[in-house]
C-alpha cells in the first residue's frame, strides 16, 4: 500500500494554561489519511479541530505521538521545509493572508521563498490562477476585492507553493454565501481535476456533506468517522456534543420520528422532495 | 416613536477614482418595537445605512430622525450625536474583536463610563448587562477577556452595547463564524434582549434561513437602494426577483416550491422549516384520513418543531 499523504500516531497536544496547568486540545488521535481524499473536519468550537490542523504542517510539534507527511516527522527540524510544501494552509480572515499590494506578487511569495526559479514562478502564476478563477485579476490590488475573491487568492497563493495536501481552517466561516459557493467549488475541482488531498474544516454540515470523509472531534478526540451520510445517520450523537445534522436530514429525522415513512437519512434536498412526493 | 429616513444617499471617495455611490435615495420608517432583517449581498448598501443610524457617517444629502433625534446635512451638533449613540446601539460584526480591557468588568463599563454615568449606575448597569447576555457576573468579572472561548467573547462585546440600555439595538452579522451550537445561543439571546432590554431590533444577516425565525419584516438592499420592504411571509412570493440579484431563498420555501412543481401544494404560507412541517404533516394527514381511516396516525399529537437542531432555534434558554 502507497503511504499515506497524513498519517497520526496517538497524537496530543497540550496548551499551557498557567503555571503547571495544561490544556490538552488533542488527546491521542491516530488518523491516516489516503492521497486524494476529500476529507471534512467538523467540531464545535473548542473540540481541538483547529489544533488539530495546525499539527498537520508543523506549525504546531504534537507535545505527545508524532504526525507523518509523505512518511516525514513534523518534528525533524531539518525537513520541516519538505513538511510545508507538502500541506498547504488556508485560514479564516482572508484580509490576514494578503501580504503584497497586487494579485501576482502576492501570489509569486511563496515560490520566491522556496528559491523557484523565476520563468517557473511566472508560469506557477498563471496557473494557479487559472485553478481559482481568477487569471482577469492579475495585475488587481486584493484589498477591494470580495471576501470570496480574497479567499480564492489566498488558494492560488498556496497552490504556487504546489502542496500535494490542503488544509482549510474555517476558510470559509467569514464569507457571505456567494463566497463559498466560489471557494466550495474552487476547492472541488482542485480534489478532483489535481488529485490534491484537501482537509476541510467547517461548520457548515452542508459542506461537509461534499466530502469523501468526514471525521467529528469532541474534546480533542475524533468520535465519528466515515461516509457524510453515515456519520449524520448518527445524530442523536451529533446533537449531543453540540453539533448537528444538515437541516435536509433533520428535516428527514424529524418526519421519520413522527411515523411517516421517510428514510432518516436523506442529505439530499431532492431526494426528501421524492420521498414527499411520494407521501403527499 | 420612530425612525425615519428620507432620501438618503451616500457616496464614498467623492470626486476621485475610488468614488462609489453607495446609498442612492433609501427612505425608510423604522417603528418601536419592529423587529427588523436586513438583507442584501456584499456591497448592496445595507452596512453603510446601518452606519448612518448612530452617526458614524456624516451626513450627505437627506434627512434622519432616529426617536426625536434629528440630523441633517452641514449641521454640526454634538449633544445630538450623543444623544443617538445613547438611543443606538450598535453591534458590530466580530465585535469580540474589540475588547480591549483588561478585565470583562471594566470592558463592559467603558459604554456607561462614557455616558458621563456616575460610578454606582455603571457598576449596577455592567451587572445587569453581564447577566442579560447570559454570563454569570461574579465569576466572570474580574477575567481577562482573552482568556474566554469565541462565543463568551461576543457576549461580553453586546454586554458592552447593553450596558448603555439602548432604545434600538443593531446587530451586523451576529452569528458569523460561530459553530452552530453558538449561533443557536446567539439568536435566542438576540430574541432575549429584545424582550428584556432594547424593543427595537435591526439584524444584518446573509443567511437568510436564520433570518426567518426572528424577524418580522425583511428590508431587501439592492445596488444601494431599498428593494423590498416587507413582512416576511410576504417577501419570499419574491422569489424569483430575489433570485435574481443573487439572493438566496429560505430552504423551505425552496423545498416547497420544488414541491408544487411535481404537483405537491401545501395549505398556508411557508417560510421557516417549522412552517413546512406543519404543512407536511397536515397534507399527510388529509390524503392519509381518506385511504386508511382506522390505521391513521394522528400526527397532530406530535409536537413538531425544529428549534434546537441545527437548522432551528433553540427553544429554551439554555445559557
Amino acid at each position: 500500500m502507497a503511504i499515506p499523504a497524513i498519517k497520526l500516531e496517538n497524537v496530543s497536544f497540550s496548551y499551557p494554561v498557567s503555571e503547571g496547568e495544561e490544556h490538552k486540545a488533542v488527546d491521542c488521535v491516530s488518523l491516516e489519511i489516503e492521497e486524494g481524499t476529500f476529507v471534512a473536519l467538523v467540531g464545535h468550537n473548542g473540540s481541538g479541530k483547529s489544533t488539530l490542523a495546525k499539527l498537520l504542517n508543523g506549525l504546531l510539534i504534537p507535545t505527545g505521538g508524532r504526525v507523518l507527511v509523505y512518511g516525514v516527522d513534523t518534528d525533524d527540524e531539518k525537513r520541516i521545509f519538505d513538511v510545508r510544501s507538502s500541506v498547504g494552509m488556508v485560514f479564516q480572515n482572508p484580509d490576514n493572508q494578503m501580504i503584497a499590494t497586487n494579485v501576482e506578487d502576492d501570489i509569486a511569495f511563496g515560490p520566491e521563498n522556496l528559491g523557484v526559479p523565476r520563468e517557473e514562478i511566472i508560469s506557477r502564476v498563471d496557473w494557479a490562477l487559472e485553478k481559482v478563477g481568477m487569471s482577469e485579476f492579475r495585475h488587481a490590488t486584493p484589498f477591494k476585492m470580495s471576501g470570496g475573491q480574497k479567499q480564492r487568492l489566498a488558494i492560488a497563493g498556496v497552490l504556487a507553493i504546489k502542496p500535494r495536501v490542503m488544509v482549510l481552517d474555517e476558510s470559509t466561516a467569514m464569507l457571505d454565501p456567494k463566497g463559498r459557493d466560489e471557494v466550495m467549488k474552487v476547492v472541488r475541482q482542485l480534489n478532483r481535476e489535481e488529485k490534491m488531498t484537501v482537509v476541510h474544516i467547517t461548520h457548515y454540515m452542508d459542506e461537509a456533506l461534499e466530502a469523501d470523509r468526514l471525521i467529528v472531534m469532541n474534546d480533542g478526540r475524533i468520535v465519528l468517522d466515515g461516509k457524510p451520510a453515515d456519520v449524520f445517520a448518527e445524530h442523536e450523537l451529533l446533537t449531543r456534543i453540540k453539533l448537528g445534522v444538515p437541516c435536509v436530514t433533520q428535516l428527514a429525522v424529524t418526519l421519520h420520528e413522527a411515523g411517516m415513512a421517510v428514510d432518516p437519512r436523506i442529505t439530499d434536498e431532492e431526494a426528501l422532495v421524492d420521498s414527499l412526493c411520494k407521501l403527499l | 416613536m420612530q425612525i425615519t429616513v428620507k432620501d438618503l444617499n451616500f457616496t464614498y471617495s467623492a470626486r476621485t477614482p475610488f468614488e462609489r455611490h453607495a446609498l442612492k435615495g433609501v427612505n425608510l420608517t423604522i417603528n418601536e418595537g419592529d423587529f427588523l432583517g436586513i438583507i442584501g449581498h456584499t456591497g448592496s448598501g445595507k452596512s453603510t445605512f446601518i452606519m448612518h443610524l448612530n452617526g458614524l457617517y456624516k451626513l450627505q444629502s437627506g434627512e434622519i430622525d432616529v426617536f426625536d433625534v434629528k440630523l441633517v446635512p452641514d449641521k454640526k451638533n454634538k449633544s445630538d450625536l450623543r444623544r443617538l449613540r445613547g438611543t443606538v446601539g450598535m453591534v458590530f460584526q466580530y465585535p469580540e474583536y474589540q475588547l480591549f480591557e483588561d478585565t470583562v468588568e471594566k470592558d463592559v463599563a467603558f459604554g456607561p463610563k462614557n455616558m458621563g454615568l456616575d460610578a454606582e449606575e455603571v457598576q449596577r448597569r455592567v451587572k445587569r448587562a453581564i447577566e442579560l447576555v447570559g454570563l454569570d457576573y461574579e465569576d466572570i468579572k474580574d477575567r481577562a477577556p482573552f482568556e474566554l472561548s469565541g462565543g463568551q467573547k461576543r457576549r461580553v462585546a453586546i454586554a458592552g452595547i447593553i450596558a448603555m440600555q439602548p432604545k434600538v439595538l443593531i446587530l451586523d452579522e451576529p452569528t458569523a463564524g460561530l459553530d452552530p451550537y453558538g449561533k443557536e445561543q446567539i439568536l435566542s439571546l438576540i430574541t432575549h434582549l429584545k424582550e428584556e432590554c432594547s424593543p427595537t431590533v435591526i439584524v444584518i444577516s446573509h443567511d437568510v434561513d436564520e433570518i426567518t425565525r426572528f424577524a418580522s419584516r425583511i428590508v431587501v438592499f439592492n445596488d444601494g437602494k431599498v428593494m423590498f420592504d416587507l413582512p416576511m411571509n410576504e417577501l419570499f412570493r419574491h422569489a424569483e426577483e430575489l433570485h435574481a440579484v443573487g439572493l438566496e431563498i429560505p430552504r423551505a420555501v425552496r423545498i416547497a416550491e420544488k414541491l408544487k412543481k411535481r404537483g405537491v401544494e401545501l395549505e398556508g404560507d411557508i417560510v421557516s422549516l417549522n412552517d413546512l412541517l406543519h404543512a407536511v404533516v397536515v397534507a399527510y394527514n388529509k390524503k392519509h384520513i381518506d385511504e386508511t381511516v382506522d390505521e391513521n396516525v394522528n400526527f397532530s399529537a406530535f409536537e413538531f418543531d425544529l428549534n434546537g437542531s441545527a437548522c432551528g432555534g433553540k427553544k429554551e434558554d439554555d445559557r
